[in-house]
């Protein structure tokens, strides 16, 4: 919290609160939510239906296609965006639908695996209680699942709205410039070509109050429930039925996801001679004074991941094990960083360490920490929820049969605790491997990271620049996959046995 | 159709491979058939079974001269006690009772009255507004109990219910339950490990 | 002004890793025999690794840090201004040179090396603020392949672009610089008329991209687009060839229209309130001497400044410098580019 904090207590001057009160930021403003609003509709509505299957059944595949589906939310958004444009140039033009879509594209995980959590802890019996009661599937659905899935859907409707709100790559590639303005854009407008800077800390400081107000309405609209005894046994596919429910909705969500990225799975296999694997063969000695090598900005990029995974881990962690037995306010709090753009967070960073005795710059220790603060609310999040699940009175127990209040703590939390924070420590090292805005801000030339070097590769004419982009993207899509499923394979053992 | 009764015909329940052979019994109005036996051998997917959960592996389920096996769950009429009484969180008491009534088209006001009566009934007329997690256990008990049978079920399902719940208050329950049951004229099947359970509500007993 | 707002975005500059003047506690992490030189600069700066190591045996430690665009750069350094956590900037351009020096961001310094570049570079230093280090343009580029199978006849300038607007894609100005070359290379030309231009391309089915990676990458005809026309470099054809599939490809198929094009120059500065002005104005030097200055091309893929540089084959071969390219005055430029970006809003309707 404390670079945010510092931004915004500096940044108020006279020049801003002109800036503030201009009629055009808060039409930006509207837009945006307007534009968020869709992308929350449309994310909600594809995400459900594939949370239920994922979290409801229990069936081959089932950890593959979980993995894909968070693949979306880490790849660097300039790679999304241009998949998108390739494959819709012809049929949605440019504009609000394309936006949206493609925010809804890449928040399938958010709801996933938000909702999921939260539709595993649900008793089923609850269900068949109001089936035999005489409630249709539909009336269960609305009347039953959705409200004992309220908080999870708040919370993930906020955080879509809040990314989909503070939109750049996506709004500059698939935009039509004004109808899905966002003020990230107005913020880069500003500082980037017209260094019109009171506009720009006002549209800062305006994200700031929105992001804010977002999060304490999502708070409060999320209900208070009791601890619920929980059943985490997923049910085998049976009958025909099932079976046709959960093969649908796998191969829609595999097509879904697999679409954008099979376009540049292409582009990293074909040349204007045809089919090659010479981008492939030749990643290594790649021309590499130009750009830098390919392969040690793998190595960077992995190892910066460990980092973030282990800090973000230790940190989300300790939040998480403060907060869990508060009220969600204080937990939906430490989820602001989330709604920062990455860069305004690095710029709070580099701020509160340039003038500090903390002196940190040059020493490589900055872009780990800003990905551990992207990604420390992301395991705050998935730990708070499945910390809560626990019952406290296993603690009193274990205290009352003689143990410290350390080993106390670890027998009632610890199989919970740890099996959650490798998950969230991988979904925090995905995130890592995929950070493009900070990295690019943050980094020396000469040590790019995989998405920073996936930019500046784009940003060079030829066709060996553009391929070679593609095939680190696929390698990046390969890495992260590979990742999760590892993650969420031991995750699941450690919570569910 | 609570005149009726249930009947089961050569029933064989199990998943992939039988856990009985085949089961024939039948359970009139006001009756209380009570299955008796050892955790692990099958009472709950008895259960389950007949409320349409689970499919049998053979045989049929009557509902008077209606066969149920393929009717779905949310249209044969039943009433099901689990062990947890599981209200609904986001619902208050009264709502909670009325949500059969609900679902079978009654409005908001007639569904209220309804449950209210049954509030009466079951000693609890003056907790209608309060937070479902509030309840003592009895209470919930109660309330599910009253759910339960709000549309009149032509078959009432208990699978070991209030099991969580302290003895005496479990047995004024179960003496609730034997009362209401004989009262609405209800075809009732109660699962248990207790034979003393048993012994107290049974109108016949099933073991296998 | 900014002083309250400099010290929140100071960070972007403050990252040359080590202590501004005010900065006290900061350590330095140079051995005390070697000079250290810290240079901020735009994402786009790439040289040969001799570059860094040349200097180093003069005894000059260079550290290089990139941040963002050259726009993003100059509003670092606007905000830092007098008190940088770097000696020196590279990356400035003509576009935006005139607020950062307005805002006294960089110290006099007139390099003896000036002397041999081109001559219309040797006066343009803003003021002696400034130093020129390479030029690029933005053009129009065409690919000449679709042209030739299509049968259709090329635009031969400007003005007959609106006719074929439909087979051109341009940038929003607002987000992409190239875009925004484009828009001040029909300002240039057309004066207080460019409305109506543009009017008549966005009439005639102009695309707009956001960026000039979708522009060039995915509505670009040999990149699979529809569009055979797209703003982009003068010397995206060289780049074609040498980030070619195989080294066999020896002719570009696509070429610039010399009459769209729009001159960029890109400038280094000391840093007013330098701790090293001294080793600052010798990388300056450096960036000047011969062998620097022919580094530049292939790496940055734009033009040196200095006279006797010699070009590589391939620029010479396919991309030599235009000759005619415009440019608007700097204090032109500073004066109305908001009101620009506006009236072009307006009128292309975005």
């Amino acid at each position: 919290m404390y670079p945010l904090i510092r931004l915004t207590a500096t940044a108020w001057t006279a020049d801003t609160v002109n800036a503030l009160l201009a009629s055009t930021l808060w039409q930006v403003v509207l837009l945006a939510s307007v534009q968020a609003m869709l992308s929350v509709g449309l994310s909600l509505l594809i995400g459900i239906p594939i949370a239920r299957v994922l979290f409801t059944y229990q069936f081959l595949g089932r950890g593959f296609i979980l993995a894909l589906v968070t693949i979306p939310f880490v790849l660097p958004t300039v790679v999304v965006a241009l998949g998108f444009r390739s494959l819709f140039s012809d049929s949605i033009p440019n504009g609000l639908l394309l936006v949206v879509i493609a925010h809804a594209y890449i928040n399938i995980a958010v709801v996933v695996r938000l909702v999921g959590a939260q539709w595993s802890t649900l008793d089923r019996r609850m269900e068949v209680t109001a089936a035999t009661l005489g409630a249709g599937p539909m009336r269960i659905f609305s009347t039953i699942t959705l409200p004992a899935l309220r908080n999870s859907i708040v919370l993930a409707s906020a955080v879509v709205f809040i990314f989909s709100f503070s939109s750049l790559g996506i709004v500059v590639v698939l935009g039509d410039g004004s109808g899905t303005r966002t003020l990230e854009q107005v913020l880069l407008r500003s500082t980037s070509v017209l260094l019109d800077f009171p506009t720009a800390l006002a549209a800062a400081i305006l994200q700031l109050i929105v992001v804010g107000l977002v999060f304490v309405i999502s708070a409060r609209v999320s209900r208070h429930e009791p601890r619920t005894k929980i059943i985490l046994e997923r049910a085998r596919v049976r009958g025909p039925q099932a079976a046709f429910v959960v093969t649908a909705t796998c191969l829609v969500a595999v097509t879904l996801v697999l679409a954008p990225i099979a376009s540049i799975f292409w582009a990293s296999i074909s040349s204007s001679g045809g089919l090659t694997t010479g981008w492939w063969s030749g990643l290594s000695d790649f021309d590499n004074a130009r750009i830098g090598s390919p392969l040690e900005a793998l190595g960077r990029s992995v190892g910066l991941a460990l980092f973030t995974s282990v800090i973000a881990a230790i940190l989300g962690g300790a939040i998480a094990i403060a907060v869990m037995s508060r009220k969600a306010i204080v937990a939906t709090l430490a989820l602001i960083p989330l709604g920062v753009s990455a860069v305004t967070l690095g710029l709070g960073i580099l701020l509160a360490f340039s003038r500090g005795s903390l002196d940190l710059r040059g020493t490589g220790a900055l872009i780990p920490i800003t990905h551990a603060l992207i990604a420390v609310p992301i395991v705050v999040a998935m730990a708070t929820p499945s910390l809560r699940t626990v019952d406290p009175r296993r603690y009193f127990v274990a205290l009352s049969l003689g143990a410290g209040p350390l080993r106390a703590w670890w027998t009632a939390f610890g199989t919970v605790f740890s099996g959650v924070m490798l998950a969230a420590g991988g979904l925090a090292a995905a995130v890592s491997l995929g950070e493009f805005g900070a990295a690019t801000l943050l980094s020396r030339t000469d040590s790019p990271t995989v998405p920073v070097q996936i930019a500046r590769l784009l940003s060079k004419p030829g066709e060996s620049a553009f391929a070679t982009a593609a095939v680190l993207s696929v390698i990046l899509v390969v890495m992260t996959m590979s990742l999760l499923l590892v993650v969420d394979r031991i995750a699941s053992r450690r919570v569910f046995t | 159709m609570s005149d009726a009764g249930l009947r089961a015909r050569d029933l064989v329940i199990g998943y992939e491979t039988p856990l009985t052979q085949p089961l024939n019994f039948e359970v009139g109005p006001g009756e209380i058939l009570v299955v008796v036996g050892e955790s692990g051998c099958g009472k709950s997917t008895l259960l389950s079974t007949l409320a349409g959960v689970t499919l049998p592996l053979r045989g049929e389920i009557y509902s008077g001269d209606r066969c149920l096996n393929d009717v779905p769950i949310h249209k044969r009429n039943i009433g099901l006690v689990f062990q947890d009484p599981l209200l609904f969180p986001h619902l208050s008491v009264i709502d909670n009772i009325g949500y059969s009534l609900r679902a079978s088209g009654q409005s908001r006001d007639e569904a209220r009255a309804r449950s209210q009566e049954l509030l009466d009934w079951v000693g609890l007329g003056n907790i209608v507004n309060q937070k479902t997690w509030e309840l003592s256990g009895g209470q919930a008990g109660r309330v599910a109990l009253a759910r339960a049978i709000a549309a009149k079920p032509a078959v009432l399902l208990l699978d070991e219910p209030y099991s969580a719940l302290d003895s005496p208050t479990r047995m004024r329950l179960l003496a609730d339950v034997k009362n209401l049951v004989g009262l609405e004229k209800i075809p009732t099947i109660h699962v248990t490990h207790d034979h003393g359970e048993a012994q107290l509500l049974a109108t016949r007993t099933l073991t296998w | 002004m900014f002083r309250f707002i400099a010290v929140i975005m100071s960070g972007a500059i403050a990252l040359t890793a080590c202590s501004s003047s005010t900065d006290s506690n900061s350590g330095v992490q140079s051995a005390p025999d070697l000079n250290t030189v810290r240079m901020i600069t735009h994402e786009s700066f790439v040289l040969s690794p001799s570059f860094v190591e040349d200097l180093l045996e003069q005894g000059i430690d260079l550290e290089i840090t990139s941040t963002g665009d050259a726009g993003t750069l100059t509003a670092s350094a606007i905000l830092a201004a007098g008190q940088p956590t770097a000696d020196l900037l590279f990356g400035i351009d003509n576009t935006l040179a005139l607020r950062a020096t307005d805002e006294n961001v960089f110290e006099a310094y007139t390099s003896p090396e000036l002397a041999s570049a081109l001559p219309q570079f040797i006066q343009d230093t803003q003021g002696g603020l400034l130093t020129p280090i390479d030029f690029g343009d933005v053009c129009i580029n065409i690919d000449d392949t679709w042209f030739a199978q299509e049968g259709t006849s090329v635009p031969a300038n400007l003005e007959q672009l609106p006719e074929v607007a439909n087979l051109l894609v341009v940038q929003d100005p607002a987000t992409s610089s190239p875009g925004l070359a484009f828009l001040l290379a029909t300002v240039a030309r057309f004066g207080d008329e460019w409305p109506s231009y543009w009017e008549a391309l966005r009439d005639g089915g102009v695309a707009v991209a956001g960026s000039w990676t979708d522009a060039y990458y995915t509505q670009f005809t040999p990149s699979g687009g529809d569009r055979p026309l797209v703003v982009s470099y003068a010397t995206s054809p060289a780049a074609e060839i040498v980030f070619a599939e195989d080294a066999s490809v020896s002719e570009p198929s696509t070429s610039v229209l010399p009459d769209s094009c729009y001159r960029q120059v890109e400038y280094a500065g000391v840093l007013a309130g330098a701790e090293n002005s001294a080793g600052a104005q010798a990388v300056i030097d450096a960036m000047l001497s011969r062998k620097v200055q022919e580094d530049i091309p292939l790496n940055m893929f734009v033009y040196p400044v200095r006279a006797d540089a010699t070009l590589p084959e391939v620029f010479s071969d396919f991309t030599p410098v235009i000759a005619n390219s415009t440019s608007l005055p700097p204090a032109q430029v500073s004066e109305q580019l908001a009101s620009l970006l506006d009236t072009w809003g307006t009128v292309m309707n975005r």
